[in-house]
């Protein structure tokens, strides 16, 4: 079985044969996150309500990278957060649910919860001078995650601690454990963040922009020792972005999403060769590619986020899309199977023909992992 | 590629009736605009601005409204040291220890209180915003001498202030405001110069001098502006306070020499000797005063809040 | 290159690092810029690539004149600008102009989109190709200068009564370049001008800056920390390191065939949209971060980070030079970096059979 948690009417794909995508799924059938229609909410006051996110369904196996992308108010971010218990309870309404290892984190009581997180559940995020306390040292920070989870000596704790700096590349860490946040340079609080994080060992790994505030060359290393780690601890990660280009080095499977739902979902290998969604499409067309030849005009999308309708009425991204129907028109716009493991909430999806001659020629070699998918 | 366009694709018509609901603000909201439908909507300000209105009603009608003259003590003989007369149809209230109407005093008292508090502040605020605007537009040395006044002023006590002055003035109005003013001066002078310095690092003033505009232009058209409204915001708010300190500096006696001037600071004091037999005589000044500086607090908070950027989005 | 529009020798931007309580005591400098020389010809367009703290922003700001340069020359349509008095200066402006990165923070948020358009108008009135289209200098026909710009940047008409927070960030960024282009300028130096924006909105900007440059053959420099945008946008790149200009070539060169080590780190760190690139190339991942500008290493300043470096990097400071015509970089052992990256390109491209042909080379140079 390869789609234990797939609510949408399968086709028959399901026997097809799984090449390397989903190579992972027939390892693990149960999924260790399993979110299920979630829905964010946030009222204002004067009875004002905006739904952040509108039923997002996705899951994430044991090992596995699961990417969301999306614009700034996409939602991908509060997501993230509900999943984690994260939101403030005042004037937020969380519905779905969303299955940790079977058990539900929404409705999880906060002391279990406060437990799972920094020992089971980690999270990374954007900023790491904020996420970081200003007066405690490195090492005192992540020696309080260890005694937290673990029952452990003091002198392990830093052993251990220590060791974790070193592999998450900090040079010098014996140093570096008994500095404080602001003695560290960008790159090096991610790491130390990163080093927190992974502590206790997490299951699941959830970075929220983890290297959007820092430099391409030490994003390039960031990004690196994600991989490294992910790998050799088998931690699932769930990496949200608006960066393609970092989706495209790292994750298995990637969730597109636009104005609170998730638009589409695809191996990474489909996504880029064959999108589907026009937002998709829109996007991975857009993007000035450093391989691309200069002479060729970008096609952008048109419009701002902010041009959008409500989903209650018809497609999000209809007022921006140049392949707008009246059939766009409409409330309920599932989210179909378009191919092996590949979904799209869209009436009127791009076809192979469009994204074959849309594709510049590097792209070209991409085929190959669209063939693949078909 | 197809289209160069930026314009958004033509819509199906099911999708523009979708649309056409979303109105579309075709006349833009300046931050002032912004700052004034916030405010209707906000209840603190609607109650604030109601008291402040009535005070500033009741001051300036005080005449028209008060059914005796302020300074008559024609009753004075009906009033003995253990009892006053109680209240009648001619007097609402009832009399004071020295014989005057109680409605009239309270009504007139508005009047000084406005006149004293509206005055000192506007001094306060004139001087705070020539050294604070002069110190934020040039920096430099100019800054720091500017600075050091200001903190020479701080260091003097304002009850001191008040007793020098009045010893030299002699015991006058204008002694209370020059002293109110004076302890108002820094608290201006250095709200504006943070602001200017603030709004002097922003981009725009950045792209206003790349623009070739001339300094003074920029700091007369778009740093001055930007920067008036925490300015603003504290006035509202000082001149709670400014109430508040012309009622406690007359309490002391420091306020005009004529007793037959009806001012709450000083009804405070007369009704003292009576607060056990007729504690109406100390109580509603002291209600009028704190009310007063209320709607004054009320208003200037939401002020604050209307003209806050982060509450400017949308 | 008499032809250069902009002409940037030896220039160089020091902030000094003051100490103490009563006395300010200068303990230092910040070298922001230190040493650099840039021409870029009429009508082109320049790209700066660097990452944070590279002084890329400071020396766009000293180009012109928003940043006093410590020493140096500008030189613009043959004029050195370094030494011109202040209402000189200021009148030329006109001819120079800078779009900023964040539009909400660049303009006034107390001016509508008419007054922030027709400000520069009143300044110094409209430019000699307006006069003749749009007549003579009035209220009226400023309006109607700032009417044609804003068409010619995509908004609406009814633009002109709102003010800059009724907008979405990409719309605002139209307004700032509409504003910068108002009186026609020759030069528009663009700081990160799509950084702040979102990502499916970035296209449309590079667009508008490229369809801009084509109508009224405005020369660009382009300041960004993307790669990807500046060589789409440029001509000729140059790219920055602590202060200094350590490669420059034509953009089409320069991908094709990095010579400094900097730049093919740069290249290998970004990624690509493409998940068959992602996983084929290799990537050239650099240690550590970038020194202090207070206190640069010796020698070449990127020898502490380096894969290849050797021991004359840490005591020579290598010069700028020329290494093939058009294109210069600053590296003892350029040539054989990028022998060693071209081998390492081929093999890979063996590896793929990607039978792409090769990316046509840039007229100018």
């Amino acid at each position: 079985m390869t789609d234990t948690t797939d609510k949408t009417p399968d086709t028959g794909q399901k026997n097809i044969a799984v090449k390397d995508a989903g190579q992972k799924a027939v390892a693990d059938p149960q999924p260790l996150l399993d979110v299920k229609n979630l829905s964010v909410t946030f009222s204002k006051r004067k009875g004002e309500s905006f739904t952040a996110v509108d039923g997002v369904d996705f899951d994430v196996r044991p090992g596995e990278v699961v990417g969301i992308v999306g614009e700034s108010g996409s939602g991908k971010s509060v997501t993230s957060m509900a999943v984690m218990g994260l939101l403030p309870r005042r004037g937020v309404t969380i519905e779905g649910e969303a299955r940790f290892d079977g058990t539900d984190l929404l409705t999880m009581p906060k002391q279990e919860l406060t437990r799972l997180r920094g020992g089971d559940l980690a999270m990374v995020f954007q900023d790491p001078m904020s996420s970081l306390n200003p007066v405690v040292t490195i090492g005192k920070q992540m020696t309080e995650v260890l005694h937290a989870h673990r029952t452990i000596s003091a002198k392990d704790a830093r052993d251990e601690a220590i060791d974790l700096l070193r592999r998450c590349g900090i040079p010098d860490p014996a140093r570096r454990f008994g500095e404080y946040p602001h003695q560290l340079s960008g790159g090096m609080r991610q790491r130390a963040l990163i080093a927190i994080a992974l502590a206790c060992q997490p299951r699941l790994l959830i970075c929220d922009e983890p290297t959007t505030a820092l430099d391409v060359t030490i994003q390039a290393q960031v990004l690196e020792l994600l991989t490294e780690l992910v790998r050799d601890m088998g931690t699932a990660m769930i990496m949200i972005t608006h960066d393609l280009g970092v989706v495209a080095g790292l994750c298995d499977h990637v969730n597109v999403m636009y104005a609170g739902r998730i638009v589409e979902y695809a191996p990474r290998e489909a996504l880029f060769a064959s999108p589907r969604h026009r937002y998709t499409h829109g996007l991975i067309d857009s993007i000035p590619r450093l391989d691309q030849r200069r002479d060729q005009r970008l096609t952008p999308i048109p419009g701002t986020p902010a041009d959008t309708v409500p989903w209650s009425r018809a497609c999000a991204f209809a007022p921006r899309c140049r392949h707008v129907t009246d059939a766009c028109v409409t409330d309920a716009i599932p989210l179909e199977e378009v191919g092996f493991e590949h979904r799209a909430r869209c009436v009127n999806p791009a076809s192979d023909a469009e994204n074959s001659t849309q594709t510049s020629q590097v792209m070209a070699s991409g085929q190959m992992a669209q063939e693949e998918s078909e | 590629m197809s289209s160069t366009t930026h314009e958004l694709p033509e819509r199906p018509a099911s999708l523009a009736a979708v649309m056409g609901e979303q109105n579309v603000d075709e006349k833009g909201i300046s931050l002032w605009a912004g700052a004034w439908r916030r405010l209707q909507r906000d209840p603190a300000a609607i109650i604030g601005g109601i008291i402040v209105l009535l005070f500033i009603s009741v001051a300036l009608a005080a005449p028209l409204l008060a059914p005796h003259q302020p300074s008559s003590v024609e009753w004075a003989g009906e009033v003995t040291p253990s009892s006053l007369p109680p209240a009648s149809a001619d007097h609402p209230l009832g009399l004071d220890p020295f014989g005057s109407d109680l409605l009239t005093q309270l009504l007139y008292g508005a009047r000084q209180s406005l006149i004293i508090g509206v005055v000192s502040t506007l001094i306060g605020l004139s001087g705070g915003l020539v050294l604070g605007g002069v110190a934020g537009a040039f920096g430099g040395w100019v800054d720091t001498l500017m600075m050091r006044i200001v903190d020479i002023l701080l260091s003097i006590p304002a009850l001191l202030l008040a007793v020098s002055v009045a010893a030299i003035v002699g015991r006058r109005p204008e002694a209370l405001m020059i002293a109110i003013a004076a302890a108002q001066v820094p608290i201006f002078a250095r709200l504006l110069r943070g602001s200017m310095l603030k709004q002097r690092n922003q981009d725009y003033v950045l792209a206003s001098f790349s623009l070739g505009l001339r300094r003074r232009t920029i700091v007369m058209s778009h740093v001055l502006p930007n920067s008036i409204s925490p300015v603003i915001v504290q006035a509202t708010l000082t001149l709670a306070t400014a109430i508040i300190e012309v009622a406690a500096l007359s309490y002391l006696g420091l306020g005009a020499p004529d007793p037959t001037v009806a001012e709450w600071g000083r009804m405070l004091v007369k009704g003292q000797e009576r607060l056990a037999s007729a504690p109406h005589l100390t109580l509603l000044p002291g209600i009028c005063i704190a009310v007063t500086a209320l709607g004054f607090t009320l208003l200037g908070e939401s002020l604050r809040e209307a003209l806050d950027p982060k509450s400017r989005r949308r | 290159m008499s032809e250069n529009l902009l002409e940037v020798t030896g220039l160089k931007v020091h902030f000094p690092i003051r100490k103490g309580i009563v006395f300010d005591r200068t303990v230092g400098h910040v070298k922001a810029v230190d040493g650099i020389s840039l021409g870029v010809s009429t009508g082109q367009t320049l790209g700066v690539v660097g990452e944070s703290g590279c002084g890329k922003s400071t020396l766009g700001r000293a180009i012109l004149r928003l940043e006093e340069p410590t020493s140096g020359t500008v030189k613009f349509n043959g004029q050195d600008i370094t030494s011109l008095p202040a209402e000189k200066m200021r009148r030329l402006r006109r001819r120079m102009q800078m779009v900023f990165q964040d539009p909400l923070s660049s303009l006034d948020p107390r001016q509508s989109i008419e007054s922030l358009l027709i400000e520069p108008l009143t300044v110094h009135g409209l430019a000699e190709s307006d006069l003749e289209k749009i007549g003579r200098d009035s209220p009226a026909n400023h309006r109607r200068k700032a009417l044609n710009m804003l068409e010619l940047v995509g908004l609406p008409a009814s633009a002109m009564a709102k003010y800059p927070h009724e907008f979405s960030g990409g719309q605002r960024q139209r307004v700032g370049i509409a504003r910068a282009m108002i009186c026609s300028p020759d030069l528009v130096i663009a700081d990160e001008p799509v950084s702040a924006l979102d990502v499916s909105v970035q296209a449309q900007v590079i667009n508008l800056l490229e369809d801009l440059q084509a109508e009224l053959g405005v020369t660009y420099v382009v300041i960004a920390h993307d790669l990807a945008v500046v060589r789409h946008i440029s001509d000729r790149i140059a790219v920055m390191y602590l202060g200094q200009v350590v490669e420059e070539a034509g953009s089409d060169e320069l991908y094709e065939k990095p010579y400094h080590p900097y730049t093919v780190a740069l290249m290998s760190a970004i990624p690509v949209p493409d998940p068959v690139v992602e996983d084929s190339r290799e990537r050239i991942l650099l240690e550590g971060d970038l020194p202090s500008p207070a206190d640069p290493p010796s020698g070449c300043r990127f020898h502490t980070r380096c894969p290849w470096a050797r021991e004359k990097c840490s005591q020579e400071d290598p010069e700028l030079r020329e290494i093939e015509p058009g294109r210069r970089v600053a590296c003892h052992f350029a040539e054989e970096v990028a022998q060693k990256i071209a081998d390492d390109r081929e093999v890979e491209n063996e590896r793929l059979a990607h039978g792409a042909e090769a990316p046509q080379t840039a007229s100018n140079g």
